[in-house]
């Protein structure tokens, strides 16, 4: 079972375009949407998960078509927004049964069964009776995700589960998501390159609504192979060299600017060739192309 | 640095619309009140000027309390909050400056933008009172000192009091439920004082503890005639002036409170960090080993129904565990407790507390009731948006109903339960007074009906507006647009119950006629508004916000897609329950009955008046004779009445039209047949009026024969105001249903605003006292002088049917009951009819010359607490004015109870309806006043005066019926109780008629002019007589009493008048005291008697006196503009001791002629004094009663 996204355009009301003819074909297994802040993830990602309409195109989970039977979508999806609250006075274990029972499950002693199981995976079982309003940031995140996952999901959608979160946090819950079945569709969308390095099996990268970039981390890599060049500059130099080169990231070491520059070939005295990550697939999909547009 | 956070505070005002949109409520409701007469605050009427300073402040009040309370935590509560919800708060605390600054900027800054706000109320008002179109004669010349006033000594100290309160809140808690909650607190203080300020004992204290001083400043002014409501500001002394600084005390308290308790540092710490440590029986499990079970997941209607109850539960648990909800509670609970203080009493006399009381004092809630309806649907509607929680909730699999559902059933649970608790608070009111006859079936019956459905329906509506406007504040703001929307629809004559939302009119309760005939009007109204709550909920439903898109049109565009079968389904049965109940509704109301809104009603009564009012004086026959069978039907409420009237031309002038004015009940039907010849002439079928022609005419002193049938046939229900005479049990109705002779000023119009609204002159409220058609005419009607009455009554057999009359025969035929009644001599034309099932309590009477009068009381089974009150009242009223006055007319006196729609007890011949509210169900306590006593005694009073002396129909008439009536009850209970009662009793004459005056629309008449004016010849007639009484003694009223029975009783001929009886009275005054008659009877006086200084000392053995008072007598005006004259007036010094209960003994009670305004006495008195002062008990009309006496100090010798 695929999710087929095919020519989805929506605009807001305010005139920002948000999705523009994005078609994507996302196979079973951990899909990465990758992205800067306001690139359109989390429209992209809503209206997956029925709770938006689309100005056009289409969605087909399987035979479903998101946009119509939302119903049945409903059934089989397990959704983590990217902002969520929880009732500051409710316990997790007492909101998770309320929320199990609006996911249909009915039967009692199924439903705890699940809950407990879902407490435990999501190491809250210890905390389960506190109000989740004194729950930390980590544990509001597991405890999100643990909602997601009831009444096991065949399409799961986290939309940047691990902004915030410490390093230890991120861990964990990258650890979580990396178990979730292989029969799962599971979107995980993300400013983090690492994220998706570490989890996925398919990315694609988004910017401004529109698909840059689609396919495995490795062909991607694999495309920018020997085109990103590193050098260490001053700092009076970065102005000069944006304007003249590629400029995909700058980062520093020990103070000192280091650029990365996308180029075909030898840009220019200093720079060298560079074994490229996925951070540099996403920048320079993000302003690589842009520059190049400009040039 | 105050400065500049202050200036900040005013810009960030400044800059809100909020502001903005405050100030033109502020401005626009004054405005509106002010210039629009649909929109009423406040009281301008009759001679009450719109812009008279007395109406403006109290408007000012009104406004600043209503939407003033709302506005107000809106500005003042949010300063601190908002720096919390914009996370600035640790951004202003690192800064160097410090918590004073921060508080004090933000204070200043809010409350100035609040002063800004409440001032448009001047703007509003002032510019409304100055339209153009507002007609003249309502205003006095501008003065805009008038509205600045009160706004600086009433609005602005009220702006602080509410300001320091939520600031305190605000910064404190930080949470804006908590403002709301501390605003209800406010209201309740408020609502409290309001009940506390209509019990005449407690009213110091009520004024005391208003937090908007409106009760504070009604008392001050509760003496206030029209002149000095017209022509004074409100001043700030006295109660007002301690209320004020009581209350800004508080504020200023809240203040410090405030900067001593407020947390200037930035980490807010969460206080809960121990809540966890529930000790964990559970074993330890290990993540990574555990496998999430596969479940069922069910889908279905079945399924959706239990998550709906499933939600249903949650929020439920949630509502209840709310510190805002459970402060409501308490508060509503505490409104009631204090209220059962107050319930029902009358006289200082409580009724029992039965549980329809009960059920009313319950209604004392409901204000709390939308309270919660506004701020919970809000709360639910919105609940996962506010917590962010939404996005998760709306990906789940359950169709829209379910949330909505669920919620409304979350909200019927809170309500079931809040009934519950307000049903054992009502329980416990009556446990604690002792009473135990529960009937928890009426308490379950009532609240689970009437209370419930209204309850579910303006939840209903809640859930509309939030769902619509998708705003909460704007759809709490939408209910308050939809009360004014009502509220003005209703001024424009869209009146009927099917444009008043929710309304469903079940009237009150009756011990004897239960909820009667307003049950099938309930029942039909609530299929109606239901259906039409399904259609709410349905539309609801479709625009119901789910998912992350929330612009209006994008619902709309959703909208469709929700439409599915089963909604379709349900919206399309609520709107056949809608229509269908609709239309027989309308087949009842409009089409069996006759709908007239009230603008229709003023309208057919001017009408009546330009047509017919030509025929006011026509000469008409009178009749002599009355023959009637009347078949009564209580289980159907129709009555079938035949009768004969003889007609006898008393005039001097032949009568060839008879005229024919029918009741304009439009249940009744009549037909007549005359005993000669006579065709219509002219019909005004829409007045019920009809001209006859006689073929013969009637000749002077001769007699015509009119047979009649009048039809009382009760067709469906009514939208409103249904018949209360004639019911399943306690039927009491009087002879105006049958016909009456000529024109009848009583249709006309009355009050002078709306004749001129009606292109009519102002009227006359009473003919003058020497108008030669007045004096023909006795009080009751003009259609008989006295007659021969005899009548048939059948009714249901388990009932008993009495009229006026002996009771000649009694006996059932065809399943019937009949009754034949029989006066053996003429009485007047005023009869009632009865019919209940009673229970009867028989006793006799046996005056001096030996004669027997049989006593019965007519009276609902179990309401036998009084009977033997009413019992002896009979019998001492028989005695002292048989003794006293002239012997008793008639061989029998019946006293019949009747259901507690109306609240009175009348006098017909040897028979007195008395509503079960009056006397059967007073709870009389040792000491209080004996008011079934008390009313008995005034009605058997009237068999005397009114039925053996009967007045003109002119003014002054009741200074004959019903001050002497006042006067014959007083005498009954003077001799019967101790005079501390009686002293008791005339206090709340005294300030009954005080009250009244100050209330009066159009103008005061001396006593001697009374014009149906109640405070007057009632109250001041009580006080009154009772003063002359003791002024000239018992005795000498008495005897004026006798001799004008002896010369005026039974007469036909002419009518008395009160000129007349003031002749009597004079009579039997002693030259000095002469004046007493001008002053109590022939014009307004007043005195204001003080006692300024009281000392003693002791002197051997006995004490020293030393008094100092001061007394100013004013004669005053119709319009209550007072002028002093010169005191020469016989008025009481008084000294008293405390007896060994510590009550209040008369050591010392003499007249003095008062000859100057300030003046002393030396008294010696044998016991130890405690209090002095003039006119101690209040015999004279006095304008503040209450500073007569002071408590006096011991003065040390030398």
């Amino acid at each position: 079972m695929d999710l087929q996204i095919s020519n989805l355009s929506k605009t807001y009301p305010n005139g920002v375009q948000a999705s523009k003819n994005v078609t994507l074909t996302i196979p079973v297994g951990m899909f990465g949407l990758l992205g800067p802040n306001g690139a359109g993830k989390s429209t992209l990602m809503r209206t997956i998960a029925t709770l938006q309409e689309p100005d056009s195109g289409s969605i087909m989970l399987g035979d479903l078509n998101v946009l119509t039977q939302k119903h049945e979508v409903r059934k089989i999806l397990g959704y983590l927004p990217q902002e969520f609250g929880v009732y500051p006075k409710v316990s997790a274990a007492v909101l998770l049964d309320h929320l199990a029972v609006l996911k249909g499950i009915t039967n009692s002693g199924e439903r705890k069964e699940i809950v407990e199981a879902l407490l435990v995976k999501t190491n809250l079982w210890e905390d389960r009776k506190k109000n989740l309003g004194g729950y930390s940031g980590g544990m509001k995140q597991r405890f999100g995700i643990a909602q997601a996952l009831l009444a096991s999901p065949r399409l799961i959608i986290v939309d940047e589960p691990t902004a915030g979160l410490d390093p230890a946090e991120r861990n964990r819950f990258l650890n979580l998501l990396s178990e979730l079945g292989e029969n799962t569709i599971v979107i995980l969308s993300t400013h983090i390159v690492e994220d998706v390095k570490e989890l996925c099996t398919n990315m694609a990268v988004i910017n401004k609504g529109e698909v840059l970039l689609t396919g495995t981390p490795s062909d991607a890599l694999e495309n920018i192979k020997g085109r990103i060049w590193r050098k260490q500059i001053t700092k009076d130099q970065i102005e000069n060299y944006k304007n003249t080169h590629n400029v995909i990231s700058e980062r520093r070491s020990a103070g000192k600017p280091i650029i990365h520059v996308f180029s075909d070939m030898q840009p220019g005295e200093g720079f060298t060739v560079v074994e490229p990550d996925l951070e540099d697939v996403y920048f320079s999909e993000i302003f690589g192309k842009n520059v190049n547009a400009i040039m | 640095m105050t400065w500049e956070i202050f200036k900040f505070e005013l810009k960030y005002r400044w800059k809100r619309p909020a502001t903005y949109i405050y100030f033109a409520i502020m401005f626009l409701l004054p405005f509106l009140a002010a210039a629009w007469d649909q929109l009423t605050i406040g009281g301008a009427a009759g001679q009450i000027k719109e812009n008279a300073p007395h109406n403006i402040s109290f408007m000012m009040l009104i406004v600043t309390a209503i939407p003033g309370l709302l506005l107000a935590a809106g500005i003042m509560g949010t300063p601190v909050i908002r720096d919390y919800e914009h996370k600035t708060a640790s951004l202003f605390f690192t800064t160097p400056i410090t918590k004073t600054q921060y508080l004090t900027g933000r204070f200043l800054g809010s409350f100035l933008t609040a002063v800004f706000v409440f001032s448009g109320m001047i703007w509003g008002m002032a510019l409304g009172h100055l339209s153009p179109w507002v007609d003249p004669d309502k205003l006095l010349p501008f003065s805009i000192w008038n509205y600045l006033h009160p706004f600086f000594t009433l609005v602005l100290p009220n702006l602080f009091i509410m300001s320091g309160i939520f600031f305190m809140g605000g910064a404190l808690s930080k949470k804006m439920l908590v403002v709301f909650t501390q605003g209800v607190g406010i209201l309740v203080m408020y609502l409290i004082s309001v009940q506390f300020l209509s019990d005449m004992e407690s009213q110091t204290t009520a004024a005391l503890m208003d937090p908007f001083a409106v009760g504070t400043h009604n008392y001050a002014t509760q003496y206030w005639t029209v002149a000095e409501k017209n022509s004074q500001v409100v001043p700030l002394t006295g109660l007002m002036m301690t209320n004020r600084l009581i209350w800004m005390g508080l504020s200023l308290l809240a203040l410090i409170l405030t900067y001593v308790f407020f947390d200037f540092s930035a980490s807010r710490k969460s206080k809960k960090k121990k809540a966890a440590a529930t000790k964990d029986s559970q074993p330890k499990r290990i993540a990574s080993s555990t496998v999430i079970p596969s479940v069922t997941q069910h889908d279905g209607f079945a399924t959706n129904i239990k998550q709906m109850f499933g939600m249903s539960w949650f929020y439920f648990k949630w509502i209840f565990k709310q510190v805002p909800f459970i402060a409501i509670l308490i508060a509503g609970i505490a409104i009631m407790l204090n209220n059962a203080q107050h319930w029902g009493k009358v006289y200082g006399v409580f009724k029992l507390p039965t549980t329809y009381s009960m059920l009313e004092l319950i209604q004392s809630f409901n204000l709390f009731f939308i309270i919660i309806i506004v701020m919970y649907t809000g709360e639910l509607i919105w609940k996962e948006r506010d917590v962010k929680m939404n996005l998760i909730y709306d990906a789940l699999p359950y169709p829209n109903f379910v949330t909505l559902a669920g919620k409304f059933f979350a909200m019927v649970y809170m309500f079931i339960s809040l009934l519950a608790i307000l049903m054992l608070t009502g329980m416990t009111i009556q446990a604690m007074s002792g009473y135990t006859d529960f009937q928890i079936g009426l308490y379950v019956k009532t609240l689970f009906s009437d209370t419930l459905s209204f309850l579910l329906l303006f939840t209903f509506l809640g859930f509309l507006f939030q769902s619509l406007t998708n705003h909460k504040f704007v759809g709490h703001a939408a209910f308050v647009v939809f009360f004014i929307a009502t509220m003005v629809f209703g001024q424009l004559g869209i009146e009927h119950r099917m444009f008043q939302f929710g309304s469903t009119g079940l009237g009150n309760f009756s011990d004897m006629n239960g909820y009667g005939h307003y049950v099938p009007t309930f029942s039909w109204f609530n299929i109606y508004w239901f259906g039409f709550a399904g259609l709410l909920f349905a539309v609801a439903l479709l625009f119901s916000t789910r998912g992350a898109e929330t612009a209006f049109m994008m619902r709309l565009k959703k909208s469709r897609l929700r439409l599915t079968k089963p909604l379709l389904t349900f919206g399309l049965f609520s709107m056949m329950l809608f229509t269908g109940s609709g239309c027989y509704i309308y087949y009842n109301t409009n089409i069996q009955n006759k709908y007239t809104n009230s603008d229709q009603d003023e309208k057919s009564q001017a009408d009546y008046e330009k047509t017919l009012k030509k025929y006011e004086d026509i000469a008409q026959p009178k009749i002599t004779d009355i023959y009637l069978e009347i078949d009564i039907f209580p289980k159907a409420r129709d009555f079938e009445a035949r009768g004969t009237y003889q007609l006898k031309n008393k005039t001097d002038e032949t009568i060839s039209q008879i005229h024919l004015q029918y009741n304009p009940d439009k249940n009744i039907t009549n037909s007549v047949k005359f005993g000669t010849d006579a065709t219509i002439k002219e019909a005004f079928e829409e007045f019920d009026y009809f001209i006859y022609e006689l073929k013969k005419p009637l000749a002077p002193g001769d007699s015509l024969q009119m047979d009649f049938v009048t039809k009382f046939d009760t067709k469906g229900f009514v939208e409103s105001g249904s018949n209360t005479e004639v019911l399943n049990n306690g039927t009491f109705f009087n002879n105006t249903y049958f016909p009456s002779f000529g024109y009848s000023d009583n249709f006309e119009l009355g009050d002078d605003d709306t004749r001129k609204e009606q292109d009519l002159p102002e009227k006359e409220r009473q003919r003058e006292r020497n108008d030669p058609v007045g004096l023909a005419q006795n009080l009751l009607t003009d259609d008989s002088d006295r007659l021969n009455l005899e009548m048939i009554l059948s009714t249901s057999p388990d009932q008993i049917a009495i009229a006026p009359g002996y009771l000649q025969k009694e006996w059932e035929e065809d399943g019937r009951k009949y009754f034949h009644y029989k006066m053996d001599e003429p009485i007047l034309g005023f009869f009632s009819v009865v019919s209940a099932q009673y229970e009867i309590a028989k006793d006799t009477w046996t005056s001096e010359n030996g004669e027997n009068v049989n006593l019965e009381v007519y009276y609902h089974k179990g309401h036998d607490l009084n009977i033997d009150r009413l019992m002896k009242g009979m019998k001492e009223s028989l005695s002292y004015f048989s003794k006293n006055f002239s012997p008793y007319q008639y061989r029998q006196l019946r006293i019949m109870e009747f259901p507690r729609y109306r609240s009175f007890a009348q006098s017909f011949p040897n028979t007195v309806p008395f509503s079960e509210d009056m006397g059967f169900i007073m709870d009389i306590q040792e000491d209080d006043i004996d008011f079934p006593f008390y009313v008995t005694a005034h009605e058997v009073g009237h068999q005397w005066w009114a039925h053996q002396v009967t007045e003109a129909n002119v003014k002054g008439n009741a200074m004959l019926s019903e001050t002497m009536a006042q006067y014959s009850a007083l005498m009954v209970m003077k001799n019967t109780y101790p005079t501390e009662m009686m002293q008791k009793f005339l206090k709340f004459e005294m300030n009954s008629y005080l009250r009244g005056r100050s209330r009066e629309q159009k103008k005061e008449q001396p006593l001697e002019l009374v014009e149906r004016q109640g405070y007057i010849h009632y109250r001041k007639g009580a006080v009154v007589m009772y003063a002359l009484q003791d002024y000239i003694s018992e005795d000498s009223v008495n005897i004026a009493l006798q001799r004008c029975i002896k010369d005026w009783a039974y007469r036909e001929d002419q009518y008395i008048t009160s000129a007349n009886l003031l002749g009597y009275f004079r009579e039997v005054t002693p030259d000095s005291m002469q004046y007493l008659i001008k002053d109590m009877f022939e014009t307004i006086t007043l005195f204001e008697n003080r006692a300024k200084e009281a000392t003693y000392q002791k002197s051997g053995e006995e004490y020293l006196v030393d008094l100092d008072i001061s007394s100013i007598k004013y004669r005053a005006d119709s319009l209550g503009n007072e002028t002093s004259i010169e005191v020469n007036d016989w008025i009481d010094i008084g000294v008293y001791g405390e007896d060994e209960n510590g009550k209040d003994k008369i050591l010392y009670l003499q007249k003095h002629k008062i000859t100057k305004e300030e003046m002393n006495f030396k008294i010696k008195v044998k016991e130890k004094p405690t209090k002095a002062g003039i006119d101690p008990i209040n015999k004279l009309i006095d304008r503040n009663p209450d500073d007569n006496r002071m408590r006096m100090t011991l003065k040390e010798n030398g």
